[in-house]
C-alpha cells in the first residue's frame, strides 16, 4: 500500500491563479491531470489589478484580447486532459485578495499559484506581494508550483 | 463584489465569447461545439436526430492517428483483394460451363494464369510501395507521372471501382447468407440494401478500420480457408474426392469450347485482382519502414490470394461443382460443404467469416472513395462539398454518394453477383495499366538504385495488365462493361467541366498580389421599396439612412389614389426622404422598379464613376414555416430579380417582433397603430 507521501492529496475544488506567465498552461496541465484523477472541479481565476486612480468597474480586462487569451488557453489546456475548467475573470484592487475571497466564496478546498523564477541579476523567485498574502490568508490548502529553473546557455 | 475585507472588492468582468469561441491568439479565434449549434427549433431537432444516428461531433484534433503494423494493416488493407477468392472461381465456372462439363477442366489452367497475373502486378506494385512512400494510388501516380488527364481517367477508373467493390462484395456476402439459409432468397435485395444503410451510418459516425476487430473476419477467413483449400488437397491426393450433385444446378449448354470463351472465363476470373492496390494506398498508414513494410506485406496478400483462388478452384473442379441458378448457393459455399459437410459446425462457421471478411471488403470503399473524392474536390475535379468532413470527420458526401449509387447498382442488378462482374473488372486494370505506365515514366526520370530492373519491372506489368485490359473489355463488352467504357469518359468530362468553372471563377475572383486597396470613392445611394409605412419601412429607411446620405422610397401601386395617400402620410411621418410613387397599370412589381432603378443610373452622369446602389428590403420575419408561405412572397421577387445586376446590393432588414416594445424605444413618441390595414410590416414591399 503506498505511503501518505506517496500519493497526491485528493482534492475536490481548486481555484488556479492564471498570472499570464508563460509557465501558467504547465501549471493547469498539472493541477488537470490531478484534477482528472480526483474527479475535481478546477476554476481558473486571473484578476487584472486596476489602480486606485481608475474606477473598479472600469471595462479594462474586457477588451484585452491577451487577457481573454490567458483563460481560453487554460481551459484548452484542461480539456486537452480531459478536465472542464471554468474560467473566471476578475478585476480589483489587490490580486491575493481577490484569489482568497474567490476562493473562499467558491469554497474551493485547493488554491494553486505559480512561482516564477527570475534569472536575471543571479537568479531569484518572484515571490512578489500576492503569494505571501495567500499563504497567510486563505483558509484551504495552497500549492505553490515553481517552474523548472533554466539553464543559463550564455 | 465585496471580499473579507471592507476594501477588499472584486468586479466579475462577463466574458461573453466564452461559451462559443477560444481566444488562441491576437484576432484569432477557434469556435467551440456551442458556437455550431442550432439556433431555430428546426435545426436543433435535426441536430439531435443526426446525434443520435452518427454520434457527437467530433473537432479535427481528436482524430486518431495510428500506424499499423504488417500483421494488422495485411487484415485491413487485403480484405477487399482476399475475399475476391470468394466469388472470383464461380465466375469461371460460369463462364466454361456454357461449353459443357468437359470444358470446366480448363478452369484450373484459368486459374494459374490469373495467378500468375496477379504475382506480376503485386511485384509491380512493390515498386510503387517504395517509389511512393506517401500513398501511391493510381491516380496520384498517372497524374503526377503522365498528365493530369490520365490521373482523371485513373480517378474514374477508381471511383468505379470502389463503388462496384460495396455492390460486388455486399450482394456476394448476402448470397453467402442465402447458401446457408436458402429462405431469405426472396428478401436479399432487400437486406444488402439494409446493409449498405447500416455501413453508411457507421462510416458517418466515423467507423476506422485500424481497431482489432476489422483483423478477426479477415484472419478467421484466412484460417479457416486455408484449412478449407488443405482438406480438399488431401481429399483430392488421397483420392477421396469424389464429384457431388450440385444443388440448383444451372443445366449445362452444349456450346463450343473457343479460345473465346477461355478468355472470357480469365476475365471474368480476374476479379480475384480487385483490390491488390490498397496496400500501395495506404503506405503512409504503416509503421516504420513503411515502404518496406508495405513492400512485404503485399507479397504476403499476393501469396495468400493465389493459394486460395488455385485451391478453391482445384477443388471445385475435382468435385466437379457446376454454376447454380441465381448463384444460390455459391461456389465457395459447396466447396466449403464438401470438404468439411454441409450444415457442420466449420461449415457455418466458414460461411459466417467469408459473409464478414465480404462486409470488410465492402466497407474498404467507404474509406477509399470519400478520401479519393476528397483529393479531387481539393484538386478542383470534383464538387467542394466532397472536401467537407462532417461531424464526425467523415467525408459526408462521399459516403452518401457512394452508398447511394450502390444500393442503386445491386437493385438494378438485382443483387446478383454474376451480373455485377463485368463492371468491375475494366476499371481495376485501367487503373493498374496507368499506374504501371507511370511508374514506368518516374523511373525513366529518377535512377535511384536499379531503377533499370525496376523500370522492367513496371513496365513487363503495364503490357501485360494492358492487354488484359482489352481481352475484358472485348468478352465483356456486350455483357456491361461497355456501361464503363461509357461511364469513364463521361466521369472524365464531368470532372473536367467543374474543373473549368472553379478555374474560371478563380481568377474572376482572384486579386493581384501587389495591390493595396484604399476605401472605395465610389458614391452610395439607397433606394427603399415600400408597401406602405409600417415599422418594418421606418426601420429599413434608417438603415438605408445610415448606408448613404441619397436614400428615396419608392411606393409601386396600381392604384392612383393609393399613391396620394401614402405621399400625405410620409411626407408628414417621415420628413427627409423623398418617396417616389411609381404607378404600374399592369399591375407588375418587379418590372416597374427595375425600370425605375434604370433611370437612376441613366440619370447618373457619364463622365463619373457609377454608384453602388443598395436597394433595401424591408422584411417581415416569420417564426414558422406557414408564416414563410404567407409572408416576403415580394421580398424574394424582388431580391431573385435584383441578384446579378451590376454595382447593386440588394439588403435585406428583417424586422423581429420578439420585443413589441424596442420599437417605441428607438422611436419615441410614435404610436402603436399598424399602417395601412396590415399588421405591422406583415407583408413585404408591394
Amino acid at each position: 500500500m503506498p505511503s501518505e507521501l506517496q500519493v497526491a492529496p485528493s482534492f475536490r475544488r481548486a481555484v488556479v491563479a492564471l498570472s499570464g506567465h508563460p509557465n501558467g498552461q504547465r501549471l493547469v496541465r498539472l493541477v488537470a491531470e490531478l484534477a482528472k484523477s480526483h474527479k475535481a472541479e478546477l476554476i481558473g481565476v486571473h484578476i487584472v489589478e486596476i489602480d486606485w486612480s481608475m474606477p473598479l468597474d472600469m471595462d479594462v480586462a474586457g477588451r484585452s484580447e491577451e487577457i481573454q487569451q490567458i483563460l481560453d488557453m487554460a481551459e484548452g489546456t484542461a480539456e486537452t486532459a480531459g478536465v472542464k475548467l471554468e474560467s473566471v475573470l476578475l478585476q480589483a484592487r489587490d490580486v491575493g485578495a481577490a484569489l482568497v475571497d474567490e476562493t473562499v466564496e467558491r469554497e474551493a478546498d485547493l488554491l494553486v499559484v505559480g512561482l516564477a523564477y527570475r534569472t536575471k541579476f543571479g537568479g531569484d523567485f518572484a515571490m512578489g506581494r500576492t503569494i505571501p498574502y495567500v499563504l497567510k490568508n486563505a483558509p484551504c490548502a495552497v500549492w505553490v508550483v515553481r517552474e523548472p529553473i533554466q539553464e543559463e546557455t550564455s | 463584489m465585496q471580499g473579507r475585507k471592507p476594501a477588499d472588492r472584486r468586479v466579475r468582468v462577463e466574458r461573453p465569447h466564452s461559451p462559443y469561441f477560444r481566444y488562441t491568439g491576437p484576432g484569432q479565434l477557434v469556435a467551440k461545439a456551442a458556437a455550431h449549434t442550432p439556433k431555430t427549433a428546426v435545426g436543433r431537432t435535426w441536430a439531435r436526430i443526426r446525434k443520435v444516428a452518427i454520434g457527437r461531433p467530433l473537432a479535427s484534433e481528436e482524430e486518431a492517428g495510428e500506424r499499423l503494423s504488417k500483421k494488422k494493416a495485411l487484415a485491413i488493407f487485403s480484405s477487399d483483394a482476399i475475399s475476391s477468392s470468394a466469388y472470383a472461381t464461380q465466375e469461371i465456372i460460369r463462364v466454361l460451363a456454357v461449353a459443357g462439363a468437359t470444358a470446366l477442366a480448363f478452369s484450373v489452367g484459368v486459374s494459374v494464369a490469373i495467378a500468375v497475373l496477379l504475382a506480376v502486378v503485386a511485384t509491380s506494385y512493390r515498386q510503387v510501395c517504395r517509389a511512393y512512400p506517401g500513398g501511391g494510388g493510381a491516380y496520384a501516380v498517372a497524374k503526377e507521372n503522365l498528365s493530369p488527364f490520365l490521373g482523371l481517367v485513373a480517378a474514374a477508373a477508381l471511383l468505379i471501382d470502389y463503388v462496384m467493390t460495396v455492390a460486388v462484395s455486399t450482394a456476394s456476402a448476402i448470397a453467402q447468407i442465402v447458401s446457408v439459409v436458402p429462405d431469405l432468397n426472396g428478401v436479399k435485395i432487400e437486406i444488402a440494401i439494409i446493409v449498405i444503410v447500416l455501413m453508411t451510418i457507421a462510416n458517418l459516425r466515423g467507423l476506422r478500420e485500424s481497431g482489432n476487430i476489422f483483423a478477426i473476419p479477415t484472419y478467421a477467413f484466412l484460417g479457416l480457408a486455408l484449412l478449407m483449400v488443405g482438406l480438399g488437397l488431401v481429399n483430392i491426393v488421397t483420392g477421396a474426392a469424389h464429384p457431388i450433385s450440385t444443388p440448383n444446378a444451372d443445366p449445362l449448354a452444349g456450346g463450343e469450347l473457343s479460345i473465346f470463351l477461355l478468355l472470357k472465363a480469365f476475365a471474368g476470373g480476374s476479379v480475384a485482382l480487385t483490390g491488390v492496390e490498397a496496400i500501395a494506398n495506404g503506405v503512409p498508414a504503416f509503421k516504420p519502414p513503411e515502404a518496406k513494410n508495405a513492400a512485404n506485406t503485399m507479397t504476403a496478400m499476393a501469396i495468400l490470394l493465389g493459394v486460395l483462388f488455385i485451391g478453391i478452384t482445384v477443388i471445385a473442379h475435382a468435385y466437379q461443382i457446376l454454376p447454380t441458378v441465381g448463384d444460390i448457393p455459391t461456389t465457395v459455399s459447396l466447396v466449403a460443404g464438401t470438404t468439411f459437410g454441409s450444415g457442420s459446425l466449420l461449415f457455418v462457421l466458414f460461411q459466417a467469416a467469408t459473409t464478414l471478411i465480404l462486409f470488410l471488403a465492402a466497407n474498404t470503399s467507404f474509406n477509399a472513395f470519400p478520401r479519393l473524392g476528397a483529393i479531387l474536390a481539393v484538386d478542383g475535379y470534383m464538387p467542394r462539398q466532397f472536401s467537407y468532413r462532417g461531424d464526425r470527420l467523415a467525408y459526408s458526401w462521399g459516403i452518401i454518394v457512394l452508398s447511394t449509387v450502390a444500393a442503386f447498382l445491386i437493385w438494378l442488378f438485382r443483387g446478383n453477383v454474376t451480373a455485377l462482374i463485368p463492371l468491375y473488372s475494366v476499371g481495376v486494370f485501367v487503373c493498374f495499366t496507368l499506374s504501371q505506365i507511370g511508374m514506368v515514366k518516374h523511373w525513366r526520370s529518377d535512377h535511384g538504385p536499379g531503377w533499370q530492373w525496376r523500370l522492367a519491372i513496371n513496365a513487363f506489368g503495364a503490357v501485360l495488365t494492358a492487354v488484359v485490359l482489352v481481352v475484358v473489355v472485348s468478352v465483356k463488352f456486350v455483357d456491361g462493361a461497355y456501361l464503363v467504357v461509357i461511364l469513364i469518359p463521361s466521369l472524365v468530362a464531368m470532372m473536367l467541366f467543374i474543373h473549368r468553372q472553379y478555374d474560371a471563377s478563380r481568377r474572376e475572383l482572384q486579386v493581384r498580389n501587389d495591390l493595396v486597396f484604399r476605401p472605395p470613392h465610389r458614391e452610395e445611394r439607397a433606394v427603399v421599396p415600400i408597401p406602405g409605412v409600417n415599422r418594418a419601412v421606418i426601420q429599413a429607411v434608417n438603415v438605408a439612412r445610415s448606408v448613404a446620405d441619397d436614400v428615396r422610397a419608392v411606393f409601386i401601386t396600381e392604384d392612383p389614389e393609393d399613391g396620394a395617400a401614402i405621399r400625405e402620410r410620409w411626407e408628414r411621418q417621415v420628413p427627409g426622404v423623398p418617396l417616389v410613387v411609381v404607378e404600374s397599370p399592369y399591375r407588375a412589381l418587379t418590372g416597374p422598379l427595375e425600370a425605375y432603378l434604370d433611370v437612376l443610373d441613366s440619370a447618373w452622369p457619364p463622365d463619373k464613376p457609377a454608384p453602388i446602389t443598395f436597394v433595401v428590403l424591408p422584411e417581415y420575419v416569420a417564426r414558422s414555416w406557414w408564416e414563410r408561405i404567407l409572408y416576403n412572397q415580394s421580398v424574394k421577387r424582388l431580391r431573385s430579380s435584383l441578384l446579378g445586376r451590376p454595382h447593386t446590393v440588394v439588403v435585406n432588414v428583417p424586422y423581429r417582433r420578439e420585443d413589441p416594445t424596442m420599437f417605441e424605444r428607438a422611436h419615441p413618441g410614435s404610436g402603436d397603430e399598424p399602417s395601412d390595414g396590415h399588421p405591422a410590416g406583415a407583408e413585404g414591399p408591394a
